[in-house]
């Protein structure tokens, strides 16, 4: 009797302790991620997203939704060269807007207007053509360099078990102080992004619900970009005509966003 | 004989008073026009400095700039005492400083949002600004730490009434995204399309917001006792900072030729120069309205124009009526010429006509618009007015520049005389003995 009420005893103090070394461990693991294999994780998020010796180009359709307004489609051709910090950013629709650009050159965007012929001073931190995209969603990844873990957790996102990694701002070089990635475990395909504002309030959710396969390198095929601060406006950005291969020179120059306009 | 003539021409002048009348009224009239017009432009420009200087509290500014480690430009004056340390050694005088940040910023209110800019200063001190900003809704004795003032018109546009919570979005001076809610204390009248853009907040709130130290701002306004002691002012300043061993800005005059005011210059050069550290830039509030004097060119233009306008009818006018007045005099001429009066007497006196009416009718025109133009002045149209920009204290203002003036009335004698010259030059050219022969 006795060693069955004892076992009986031991039965739940060995299932908490179970559960404990459970969490413990579950914890300890996601701790560990925090050190090395979260950091490693945004690494590969900025493999995925750059192309080092490698140009790209894509079309982008970007649908846009405002509260009180109609929908509005634009289509953007963007070339990069990150190697050299430089893209171009072609706009196709609307009509009206068509054949304005951007380029960027290391630290310096212009944009053109080719009903004045004129460039003007722009910034990566600027919203491209009406939409909630912004100049700078078109640059390299560098989450690495830029920001560092500041919590790791767990969660579930749809069907899939993700890390959710709470990152903060190494400098003043990036636009959001505070972001929050949610990252697929099996695979690191970032799901959905959170960017937060200096003070902390939530200013910009961007998720990504289709990836394509590109030199095996997973890369997004659409974005939903979803404004906090204005409930009700988004963007859908789908990226079509993905590409790799080595782009002219020509393309990441001035005479080239003029010359298309001719 | 030397003053026989003009003599003469005054007698004829009398003798037809209406036509007389008719002439030099013509010619009033449209230098009454134009003077009014160049009055007005005269005056525009000063009104348009004053109220917007108003409006930006200050003739004379110090902006503040700062070169980050990685070469972004940061607009902030972290320490002012060695500003306030060079107008001492100057000797300047001031009525008083306004501490300023500004920041471009998205409101946003139940799904209207507006893009704006937001002026950062010390609403619960500055009274300067509470009697120049008109209220048209809410009060100043409401203002709290997170008040904003809108214009009527942005207002409107966001739908929103004192007492709403409106959520804007903007950068800090290093570029990151930030929010900040904002308790919307009064709605302004719209003054003119500078002052329905503005849009007033609390320094110290926006100054935290946008990554500000407590003392930091971006810009420091001199309001003086006059608009014209502000380029002296800014000069003198400039030269005791420098003489300090403060690094500056260039002072600009602007870009020949092209659009670009002086404080535009300043800025392009802020971000083209090779420089690093900290600098300041010194301007007055004329560096920055200076497009206004191209509206200014453009109304002397147009009166120009219209002077011109005006006065080829009256000249077509001028030129038949001494064309009339040669052929009814005809056998005045003829015994003129008779008794030994020379071709080019006869022709200095239609001359003399000519020129005296001009200058009668310039002189009197002249006289017609510095009378309407104190009737128009009287009128006081209020600080609600859309207008009230170019206005001084709700009144229209003239000032017609001297040199103007005389211009005009040169332009004027210089048309009259050579519409009557060719009627002239004709009875000049008559032989006595037709000219008595000639049956009217």
């Amino acid at each position: 009797m006795n060693t069955i009420d004892i076992s009986r005893r031991r039965t739940p103090a060995l299932a908490v302790a179970a559960v404990l070394i459970l969490c413990l461990g579950m914890s300890l693991g996601a701790q560990g991620l925090s050190n090395q294999a979260a950091e490693k994780i945004l690494e590969e998020l900025d493999d995925l997203g750059n192309f080092p010796g490698k140009d790209y180009s894509a079309l982008f359709t970007i649908v846009s939704e405002k509260p009180g307004e109609k929908q509005s489609v634009s289509q953007v051709r963007v070339f990069r060269r990150d190697s050299r910090k430089q893209f171009t950013i072609l706009v196709m629709l609307p009509e009206v807007n068509k054949g304005q650009g951007y380029l960027r050159e290391d630290d310096n965007v212009w944009f053109y207007d080719p009903t004045s012929r004129k460039f003007s001073h722009s910034s990566i931190k600027e919203n491209l053509q009406n939409s909630e995209a912004k100049n700078a969603d078109f640059t390299a990844s560098s989450l690495k360099d830029d920001y560092g873990i500041q919590s790791i957790a767990e969660g579930k996102l749809g069907q899939y078990p993700v890390w959710i990694l709470e990152l903060k701002a190494k400098n003043n070089e990036v636009p959001y102080e505070l972001l929050k990635l949610h990252i697929r475990k099996d695979r690191t395909m970032l799901l959905k992004e959170e960017a937060f504002s200096v003070n902390g309030r939530l200013m910009r959710t961007t998720l990504y619900p289709k990836y394509v396969s590109l030199e095996n390198k997973l890369l997004p095929s659409q974005i939903l970009i979803v404004d906090e601060i204005n409930k009700g406006e988004k963007s859908q950005i789908s990226m079509t005509e993905q590409n790799v291969e080595k782009l002219p020179d020509k393309v990441f120059t001035k005479a080239f966003l003029e010359q298309v306009n001719r | 004989m030397k003053f026989i003539i003009p003599r003469i021409a005054l007698r004829n002048l009398s003798r037809q008073k209406k036509r007389s009348f008719l002439l030099g009224g013509a010619i009033a009239f449209g230098i009454m026009i134009v003077t009014l017009i160049n009055g007005f432009a005269g005056a525009f420009i000063e009104n348009v400095s004053e109220n917007f200087s108003y409006l930006m509290a200050g003739h004379v500014f110090v902006q503040g700039a700062e070169k980050t480690a990685s070469g972004k430009r940061l607009s902030v004056i972290r320490d002012d005492s060695i500003i306030f340390s060079a107008l001492r050694d100057s000797g300047l005088d001031y009525e008083f400083a306004t501490k300023t940040s500004e920041v471009s910023a998205s409101l946003y209110f139940e799904g209207k949002t507006i893009r704006q800019t937001l002026t950062g200063l010390d609403l619960a001190t500055n009274l300067f600004l509470r009697e120049r900003v008109v209220l048209r809704q809410g009060s100043w004795d409401t203002i709290g730490p997170d008040s904003i003032i809108l214009s009527e018109k942005i207002a409107s546009r966001l739908n929103v009434l004192p007492g709403d919570r409106i959520t804007a979005s903007f950068q800090t001076i290093t570029g990151q995204n930030n929010i900040a809610d904002f308790t919307l204390a009064a709605i302004s009248v719209d003054s003119s399309i500078i002052g329905s853009t503005m849009s007033y907040v609390d320094l110290a709130y926006i100054n935290e917001a946008i990554g500000l130290k407590s003392g930091e701002y971006m810009a420091l306004g001199f309001m003086l006792r006059d608009l014209k002691a502000a380029e002296p002012f800014a000069a003198r300043l400039y030269t005791s900072m420098a003489g300090m061993g403060i690094h500056l800005f260039e002072r600009s005059a602007g870009e020949e030729g092209t659009a670009t005011t002086p404080f535009q210059a300043m800025m392009r050069a802020q971000r083209t120069e090779d420089w690093e550290g900290s600098r300041y830039s010194v301007y007055t509030i004329d560096d920055i309205v200076s497009q206004a004097k191209q509206i200014v060119v453009a109304l002397d233009g147009a009166s120009l124009v219209i002077l011109l306008v005006l006065f080829a009818i009256v000249m077509i006018g001028i030129n038949n009526t001494f064309r009339m007045v040669m052929y009814e005099r005809i056998k005045e001429i003829g015994t003129m010429r008779a008794l030994g009066v020379q071709r080019k007497e006869i022709k200095s006196l239609f001359l003399n006509e000519a020129l005296f009416l001009a200058i009668g009718g310039a002189v009197s025109g002249i006289v017609l618009a510095l009378i309407a133009m104190s009737l128009l002045s009287l009128i006081d149209f209020g600080m609600n007015t859309p207008a009230f920009m170019i206005m001084k204290n709700g009144h229209l203002s003239f000032f017609v520049p001297p040199l103007r003036a005389v211009f005009n009335v040169v332009i004027i004698a210089i048309l009259t005389l050579l519409a009557a010259y060719f009627p002239a030059k004709a009875a000049a050219k008559m032989e006595p003995a037709v000219a008595l022969r000639t049956a009217k």
